[in-house]
């Protein structure tokens, strides 16, 4: 089952997908993704409330993958990538899946010898990561 | 139906299809041009009414499509234009026939046709048909436009009366059943009585008319019409018509709402037409009662909410689209409803909406698509999520179709337009193909797509048959990419610009594409790395220095202002070299872990002739050229520098007899060679110069330094003629001029300094005994000594400096220099280990006694002026004694008129010794050879006493310039020789003293002692008995002036026969004291008394 899940600050900062070969698919993927994440965000006539929520849903469906999307507040973004046919996940699974992403994100940069946009290479951050794909896919 | 048109848009529901087509053979262009000027006429406002006609040309269309005219009446074809040519009367039944024969392809729908004719004149041509023009040449058409509009509004008429008919039709007649092509066999034997089918038939007719209506420009009476339409079908559950009365009232709503379109296009209708519209609408109750219609037509209250609200626009055409989606041949339906809701959503701005609408779009299959149709959809998908503000969806599906347009299964490939659409893609990217734009901050956009695309660029590039294009987007990528590529990667796109620039050399030039996309140039900041830049100066040969006495006058001749900052400015901080032809700016690179290979020069700017700005460098990196700016560096502070530029000057390669060595101490030598030597020894240098400059050499100097030695010299230790070689100047370019110079090693050959402090305690034998014979005795040398003598190597350095100019230079004044290095090792070969002085039988000789060690392990010979050679084993001492005539220094003129400018007496004392010394060791002329290494031309090494010298040694050697001669019995008295007298004569006695000093001296008072020596060791003083002196034994002398002579004189008279001796003694100690004891070194007197008989026998 082919998943993927990266981080993106107008480029990526991290990515980790099944198959590894695949990745330049995802990668196209996610890129045109943040047509989508832009347009959520940029909404006119959101109202306040709605900005507060970091998770931005089912970006879009293609026909092999869904792909979903959460924007931290420094305008980080995180995108999962799913196998269609996985129908276990749940957008509330999905969402709790950003939440570890997100706790473990700042994690990272927390770290004083991180450089905000550098390419994330945390061991933690590798192992959570690990973890997250082989329970939920 | 399976030929989307994807350019459609709502509002083209409102247009009349036309065809316009060429018959038989009409040149493209031209048809072209009479289409444009046919489609010019796209809107036509109708005569007596408010309203306006719009319509839509196509020059190609599918008949199939006019099968769906029924359905959507725009797609009906209503009316043809033929373009054909026609030169004779004799053609024109033949055309006239293929027109008719055109005209029944699109029949069964055409409301009215025309025909224009080019080229027929004539009677033929003088005809008045309605549906023929005829036109003389495509260029003398004036009237086709109104014709065109004659046309439309007959097209109109036609128009009208249908929808009229149409829409009173509702009697109680039977209505038609309209249908698609697919339906058509589904309806066979149904029953046409029943209430459904009446219903359905009516909710059709309904959504025609609805049809009609709009593109009679009658939009409120269209609206009313689809929601009855809509009503009824839905009631039916007529799906696919249902979505067709869906769209309508979609569509219609559309062009209410959005009076200027929504094909994004500008232009596409015309300013005047809105507000034709909204006169339109404004007139509309009026128009509505006149025409009456229909009773059903609602009020004006009623219309406003016919009118679907913006929101409900989309709802509906959703509906719609899910109502196609249930039929699988109406996709092409499907598909272009998608593309008009997009559309409206572009300009509703829900972006969102919009790509939901296109992703189902993307869904739709159509069937089997030829290659051509794959690239078009993708290209209008690309097209329609640029208009949505997807630019990243857009690029991709931009790059899809540029994809399909080289996909394998296309027997040829479109390179050309794979390229064009990729190029399109850069921006949905972030990519741009200007360096420049990633040179600063960090890198924008998303590395791995870029990558791919640019590697994309570049093969299609080189596939369309531009290799310059494929490398340039290479340089490109590896400047701009570097820091995302492996290792691995940086190998790979390496070698493959190598290989692409073996055939095309990348350069510097701007790239126009046909197209005027302009490529800029991509300088390889990165390869290498410049870490820092600064200006180091050039190696000394090829430094230029200014003449000194020129140095003022040549700056400011050189300035035409009298104040210049460029001047200045090189005289700052900014340290400016000169330079000749060749630049020489050095840089720190860092290279990348590749292997590069790149050779490194640096460009700049000529300010004037004075000076250069160096504000780059040009590398030459896997068969690109960049010149790199300075300015654009990172990490790099500088922005240039100033240089100097001086008129060239020739240029001196030189090279030696000898092989070059490693670098002497000081820097600034071109070359150097080094060499050993046994003290003493000389060897031959033989310095080629060759001028490999381009510049005439005109003038050539040779000057030596010794560079400072602990050790002193002997001698000079370079010598040479130069005569020869200036005889060859001026030199051209090419030529060579060889130089001789003997290099002569002789330092000092004294073996310890200690041992003249021993001859110093010795002083007393010095001036002791004569010694008859020189003694030659052979000396172990002292082992104290030993370690001493063997003492390593000692050095000798020199610069020989050749200053040359010629050509432009010299005329400006500057010249260069050549400098070049010699070391000499000097290896010690024998040593004076011990100097002294035996006073010879003879007042004016001397013996000098020499201790020569031979320190080498070679066995030598040692040779001497008048005396035999000398054989020495290694490490053996032996003495050697010299007779030599004593020294006349006064004689020689010590004092030159650099000596006497030296300061200090000390130094003037030292210059005398020195000269001194020179003229012992000339005389004494010693040479060594050693005996194993002799050759038929090895010259004999000589050897230097003056080392050695002292004082003391000096004082013994030199003559006294107090000159004493003794004159007994008439006969002057020296050396051994025996004066003979009678015994009983008087024998005269006559001293003479010769002053040759510079001062006077005396008075002195001389004892005169005889005695007699036994050879025994005793001497008997004892001789009142034998001898009788005749007067005083003791003289008196005066005062003698210099160069003034005294003489006193006395008598002996001998009582016996025997040998005498006479010692004659200085009573006067205090004048003996002022002046040294060896001027007062009187001749021993031997007088041998006979009988007389003896005597005269």
């Amino acid at each position: 089952m082919q998943t993927a899940i990266m981080i993106v600050a107008n480029y990526p900062l991290y990515i980790r997908s099944v198959p590894t070969q695949g990745e330049l698919k995802f990668h196209y993927t996610v890129h045109t993704s943040l047509d989508v994440v832009e347009e959520k965000i940029s909404g006119v006539g959101k109202a306040l409330a709605d900005q507060r929520e970091l998770y931005l849903g089912l970006l879009y469906p293609t026909e092999d993958y869904k792909v979903y999307g959460y924007m931290t507040n420094s305008k980080v973004k995180f995108v999962i990538v799913v196998d269609s046919s996985n129908t276990s996940l749940r957008d509330n699974e999905i969402r709790s899946m950003f939440r570890k992403l997100h706790n473990s994100f700042t994690d990272v940069m927390c770290n004083p010898f991180y450089n905000p946009g550098d390419p994330i290479q945390s061991k933690a951050f590798d192992s959570i990561v690990s973890t997250m794909m082989v329970q939920a896919f | 139906m399976s030929v989307p048109d994807y350019m459609q848009c709502a509002e083209d529901h409102q247009t009349v299809l036309v065809v316009v087509q060429p018959m038989g053979i009409v040149p493209e262009d031209q048809f072209f041009r009479i289409y444009k000027r046919i489609s010019s006429v796209s809107q036509v406002s109708i005569r007596d009414s408010q309203r306006v006609l719009f319509i839509r040309y196509r020059h190609h269309y599918p008949p199939e499509n006019n099968e769906w005219g029924d359905f959507q009446t725009h797609r009906k074809v209503v009316g043809l234009i033929s373009v054909t040519s026609c030169n004779t009367a004799k053609e024109w039944p033949q055309t006239s026939d293929r027109f008719h024969g055109q005209k029944e392809v699109f029949g069964s729908t055409l409301y009215d046709s025309r025909l224009l004719v080019f080229g027929l004149q004539g009677e033929v041509a003088e005809q008045q048909r309605t549906d023929v023009a005829f036109y003389p040449s495509y260029d003398d058409c004036p009237d086709v436009e109104k014709r065109v509009e004659d046309f439309v509004e007959s097209i109109f008429i036609v128009l009208e009366s249908k929808r009229l008919d149409r829409a009173t039709d509702k009697s109680g007649d039977k209505l038609q059943l309209l249908c698609v092509p697919f339906e058509k066999k589904d309806f066979v034997g149904l029953d046409t009585d029943s209430r459904h089918y009446k219903k359905r038939c009516q909710g059709r007719m309904r959504k025609h008319v609805g049809d009609l209506c709009l593109q009679a420009g009658m939009l409120q009476d269209a609206l009313v019409h689809y929601h009855m339409a809509v009503e009824l079908l839905r009631s039916v559950n007529d799906f696919l018509w249902l979505g067709a009365a869906l769209e309508g009232l979609c569509s219609a709503s559309v062009i209410f709402h959005y009076p200027g379109g929504t094909s994004g296009k500008s232009g596409a209708r015309k300013p005047g037409v809105s507000s034709a519209a909204d006169a339109g609408k404004r007139h509309r109750p009026g128009a509505l009662t006149t025409n009456a219609i229909s009773a059903d037509t609602s009020t004006e209250i009623g219309r406003a909410k016919n009118c679907l609200s913006q929101e409900d626009i989309i709802e509906k055409y959703k509906e719609a689209i899910s109502n196609y989606g249930k039929y699988k041949s109406a996709g092409v339906i499907e598909l272009e409803a998608c593309i008009k809701a997009v559309r409206v959503l572009a300009i509703q701005k829900r972006a969102m909406e919009a790509s939901e609408f296109l992703q189902n779009a993307v869904y739709i299959n159509l069937g089997q698509l030829s290659e051509e149709e794959k690239i078009q959809r993708y290209s209008v998908l690309s097209e329609l999520y640029e208009l949505i503000g997807f630019h990243r969806k857009s690029a991709f599906f931009k790059r899809v179709a540029a994809m399909q347009c080289v996909a394998p299964t296309i027997p040829e490939p479109g390179w050309k337009a794979c390229y064009k659409l990729l190029l399109e893609t850069l921006p949905g990217y972030s990519l741009s193909l200007d360096p420049k734009d990633f040179s600063k901050g960090t890198h924008r956009g998303w590395a791995a797509v870029q990558l791919r695309l640019l590697h994309e660029l570049v093969y299609a590039s080189r596939r369309m048959g531009n290799p310059g294009l494929s490398v340039r987007h290479l340089s490109f990528l590896l400047q701009t990419m570097l820091d995302f590529l492996s290792d691995q990667e940086k190998k790979e796109v390496t070698q493959s610009l190598e290989n692409y620039t073996s055939k095309c050399p990348g350069g510097m030039e701007v790239i126009s594409l046909p197209d005027g996309l302009k490529l800029p140039p991509v300088p390889f900041t990165k390869l290498p790395i410049v870490r820092s830049v600064s200006l180091l100066n050039l190696p000394a040969s090829l430094r230029p220095h200014k003449v000194k006495g020129l140095l003022g006058q040549g700056m400011s001749s050189a300035s035409p202002f009298i104040y210049s900052p460029i001047t200045m400015h090189s005289r700052g901080d900014e340290r400016s070299k000169k330079i000749g032809e060749y630049f020489n700016l050095v840089t720190l690179m860092s290279f990348n872990c590749l292997q590069i290979i790149s050779s490194v020069c640096y460009y700049g700017t000529f300010l004037n002739m004075i000076f250069a700005n160096v504000a780059g460098y040009h590398t030459s990196v896997f068969g690109v050229s960049s010149d790199c700016l300075l300015e654009g560096l990172v990490g790099v502070k500088s922005s240039g520098c100033m240089v100097e530029v001086v008129p060239s000057l020739p240029r001196l390669q030189l090279c030696t007899s000898l092989p070059r060595s490693a670098h002497l101490s000081s820097e600034d030598l071109s070359t150097s060679v080094s060499l050993q030597l046994f003290n003493g020894e000389t060897q031959q240098l033989t310095i080629t110069l060759e001028n490999i400059g381009t510049e005439m050499l005109n003038t050539l100097e040779l000057t030596s330094k010794t560079l400072s030695t602990k050790e002193k010299l002997f001698g000079e230790f370079l010598t040479w003629d130069l005569q020869d070689a200036l005889s060859h100047l001026p030199l051209k370019s090419g030529q060579s001029v060889s130089i001789p110079v003997n290099i002569s090693a002789k330092l000092d050959f004294s073996g310890q300094e200690n041992l003249l402090h021993d001859l110093n305690d010795d002083g007393i034998s010095v001036t002791g005994l004569p010694v008859s014979s020189p003694l030659r005795q052979v000396l172990k040398p002292r082992a104290e000594n030993k370690p001493d003598m063997t003492e390593g190597q000692r050095t000798l350095e020199a610069v020989l400096t050749f200053k040359y100019s010629g050509g432009a230079g010299e005329v400006e004044g500057y010249y260069r220099e050549l400098s070049l290095g010699v070391r000499v090792d000097v290896e010690p070969s024998v040593f004076f280990t011990r100097v002294s002085t035996l006073p010879a039988t003879s007042t004016r000789q001397c013996h000098l006694l020499l201790d020569v060690f031979n320190s080498t392990e070679h066995e030598l010979t040692l040779s001497a002026k008048n005396n035999q050679d000398l054989v020495l084993h290694a490490s053996e001492c032996q003495r050697m004694a010299i007779q030599v005539d004593k020294f006349d220094f006064d004689s020689i003129p010590v004092m030159d008129h650099d000596a006497l400018r030296l300061a200090t007496v000390r130094q003037q004392e030292e210059k005398r010794q020195q000269v001194q010394g020179g003229l012992i060791n000339s005389t004494l002329d010693i040479h060594w050879t050693i005996i194993s290494f002799t050759k038929g031309s090895c010259p004999d090494k000589t050897a230097s006493v003056e080392g050695v010298l002292n004082q003391l040694i000096l004082e013994h050697l030199q003559l006294a310039p107090l000159q004493w001669d003794v004159v007994v019995n008439g006969e002057p008295c020296d050396c051994d020789m025996i004066a003979d007298c009678r015994v009983g004569d008087a024998v005269p006695l006559e001293v003479k003293l010769t002053n040759r000093s510079k001062s006077a001296v005396g008075p002195f008072s001389l004892t005169v002692i005889p005695f007699q020596d036994y050879q025994n060791g005793v001497q008997n003083y004892d001789l009142q008995d034998a001898i009788t002196f005749i007067g005083s034994n003791t003289f008196y002398m005066g005062t003698v002036n210099p160069t003034e002579n005294s003489v006193c004189v006395g008598a002996l008279l001998f009582l016996y026969t025997g040998d005498f001796y006479l010692n004659i003694k200085f009573q006067d100690d205090s004048t003996a004291r002022d002046l040294p004891p060896a001027w007062f070194c009187l001749p021993s007197i031997h007088i041998r008394a006979q009988e007389p008989i003896q005597a005269a026998a």
